[in-house]
């Protein structure tokens, strides 16, 4: 089981000279949503990009089931693990079927026929977005919330057992972000997908997690549950937020207060 | 509602497949019917069945040629110019604009002036290929939104800068094959033979045939590239291939009818919004087929315009296309693309 999770081992990011994040040993825990926090300019996003091969490492591995997956090939790599970069632009007139078709695109032979599998792949991923009446709709027409879980359908049409988002909640109300979250939550719960996200939002984030990473500008500040991480003494190491953490009066899991 | 929404829009779709279709085929007959002579659909099916007659005469020889040429070459244009405008998102990004047709034009009249014996496609795939790598490199550095602006701008100055080179090289050329390659570099399919329909048939046939393979690359490019290095595709090589393969098209249009105008600009755009196509492949195919409608339709006029004179295509397409391209930059100005 341990074997098959997704892993960093003494990780080094950076652009040129910059490094961003040193050293970094972490554990994905498989099953589990994960969310990385930490304040702008911490590598967050940077960190989420080299899990998904986005970027290469200066040092160290990341590896996914045990492999190094700097040395997966491409395709099969695209068959066991998705990424959503941040606010990505659609081509113009593009329906939202047309989008979520090519998230089968690692499924498919380079010209073999639309199969069923990739069919009931993208009719599910558009149900469970609550998209399935919008499918043929040109995406420039929804809304913004509707064009995110399009966006999100891409990806879970590419039926993955690892799915890292980056930020998949920016630019939305609060009601539009929890149904991003749910829809994420939901494939979590009824396929076992791994889900790794990038959020903004700490409170959002530790309703939605099982395992958080806390970032701080200096590099890692604490791993764990939301309840282990979510402490005043972290918060100030990470962001320099002085707050109270107090029991989120519908969940019971521990809510941040400014000070 | 949806449902019914969802009717009328794929209904519209097949409407547009239908329509553009059509408005090729019956292109090619107005244009086997019209010119110095009128012939009716009858004298032309009494000619291909019997191989006698005006009708016979036309379709094997005076204009059966040329028209089938004109839709070899619409077809390469159309597709090629609609690969630069999905890879680099931009409307305006096409082989005419961005200098790559001009490239191909310049080494064609480059081969003529110093007498290199090399054929034609060969000369104006180098050239277009050379001019790309140039725009490119020129270009270099350039990241995000700015990256395709700049490629355009870049191109649009070389492309200057050969039909300048181009103009200058034929001063060194006799004076019939300067006239002869003052038409071609305008673009021209008079006096077209089978050859050159054999030709373009062949060489877009297989470039056709390798972007087939493509096509699904092409659509993860267009996501962007970190999206579709995460949906699995060589992100690096699917890009060098596909521009080589639509610099290739291109040079395979221009090698049998000069750098013609705007056809490669306008064919995608065109072509898409009557199929309400949204797919790389349905709208490469569209491009094509919008391509060689105005083609033919623009060789048509250009013979037909001034009784007796055949004006070189690519006026036509030129003066078709111009106004377009005009439209095109306030658009683009407007929305804040430029």
């Amino acid at each position: 089981m341990t074997g098959k999770a997704l892993k960093t081992e003494l990780l080094t990011l950076g652009y040129r000279d910059r490094i961003v994040i040193q050293d970094l040993s972490l554990t994905l825990p498989d099953g589990k949503i994960t969310t990385i926090l930490g304040p702008n300019g911490c590598g967050k996003s940077t960190l989420l990009k080299a899990l998904a091969r986005l970027i290469p490492p200066l040092h160290g591995t990341v590896t996914l089931g045990g492999d190094d997956i700097a040395k997966i090939d491409t395709r099969a790599l695209a068959r066991r693990l998705a990424i959503l970069p941040q606010a990505s632009k659609a081509p113009e007139g593009i329906s939202v079927s047309d989008l979520v078709r090519r998230g089968r695109t690692p499924w498919r032979g380079l010209l073999a026929p639309w199969s069923e599998t990739d069919a009931i792949a993208c009719e599910r991923a558009l149900s469970q977005v609550g998209l399935a009446d919008l499918a043929d709709r040109p995406l420039d027409e929804l809304s913004g919330g509707q064009r995110q879980r399009a966006w999100i359908a891409l990806v879970l049409a590419q039926d993955t057992p690892y799915l890292l988002l980056d930020e998949p909640t920016t630019w939305l109300d609060l009601s539009h972000q929890m149904d991003v979250l749910s829809v994420l939550r939901e494939r979590n719960r009824n396929h076992g997908t791994t889900v790794v996200a990038v959020l903004h939002d700490l409170n959002l984030a530790v309703r939605f997690s099982d395992h958080l990473v806390l970032l701080g500008s200096n590099g890692l500040v604490d791993v764990g549950s939301p309840e282990q991480v979510m402490t005043e003494a972290n918060l100030d190491a990470a962001f320099g937020l002085k707050s109270m953490i107090i029991a989120d009066p519908v969940t019971g899991k521990p809510m941040v207060v400014p000070r | 509602m949806t449902a019914r929404g969802n009717g009328r829009a794929r209904g519209g779709g097949r409407a547009g497949v239908v329509l553009l279709v059509g408005l090729l085929l019956s292109s090619i007959l107005a244009s086997l019917m019209l010119g110095q002579i009128f012939l009716t659909p009858q004298d032309l099916w009494t000619g291909l069945w019997t191989g006698t007659g005006p009708g016979a005469l036309t379709l094997r020889v005076l204009r059966g040629p040329g028209i089938a040429t004109a839709v070899g070459v619409g077809a390469v244009l159309g597709a090629s110019g609609t690969i630069f405008q999905i890879l680099l998102r931009n409307p305006l990004a096409a082989p005419d604009v961005m200098g790559f047709m001009q490239g191909a034009g310049l080494a064609v009249i480059c081969g003529v002036a110093f007498g290199l014996s090399l054929p034609l496609p060969f000369l104006a795939a180098a050239g277009g290929l050379i001019a790309a790598v140039i725009v490119a490199g020129l270009s270099y550095r350039r990241h995000g939104t700015q990256a395709a602006l700049t490629l355009i701008l870049v191109g649009l100055g070389m492309g200057f800068f050969c039909s300048a080179a181009s103009s200058f090289l034929m001063t060194r050329l006799p004076l019939q094959e300067a006239a002869d390659a003052q038409r071609w570099l305008a673009g021209s399919l008079a006096a077209r033979n089978w050859g050159h329909a054999l030709q373009v048939s062949a060489t877009g046939g297989v470039l056709f045939a390798l972007l087939a393979f493509q096509v699904r690359s092409l659509g993860l490019l267009e996501l962007g590239d970190e999206l579709a290095t995460g949906l699995g595709a060589r992100v690096r090589r699917s890009k060098y291939l596909l521009i080589a393969t639509g610099v290739l098209l291109a040079g395979a249009g221009v090698a049998v009818a000069g750098p013609v105008p705007f056809v490669a600009l306008m064919a995608g755009p065109l072509g898409s919004r009557m199929t309400k196509a949204s797919s790389p492949g349905s709208r490469l195919a569209a491009a094509a087929v919008t391509g060689a409608t105005i083609t033919v339709l623009a060789d048509l006029v250009a013979r037909s315009l001034v009784p007796g004179l055949q004006l070189p295509v690519g006026v036509m397409t030129g003066i078709m296309g111009a106004p377009y391209l005009l439209w095109l930059l306030s658009r683009e100005m407007e929305t804040g693309d430029l």
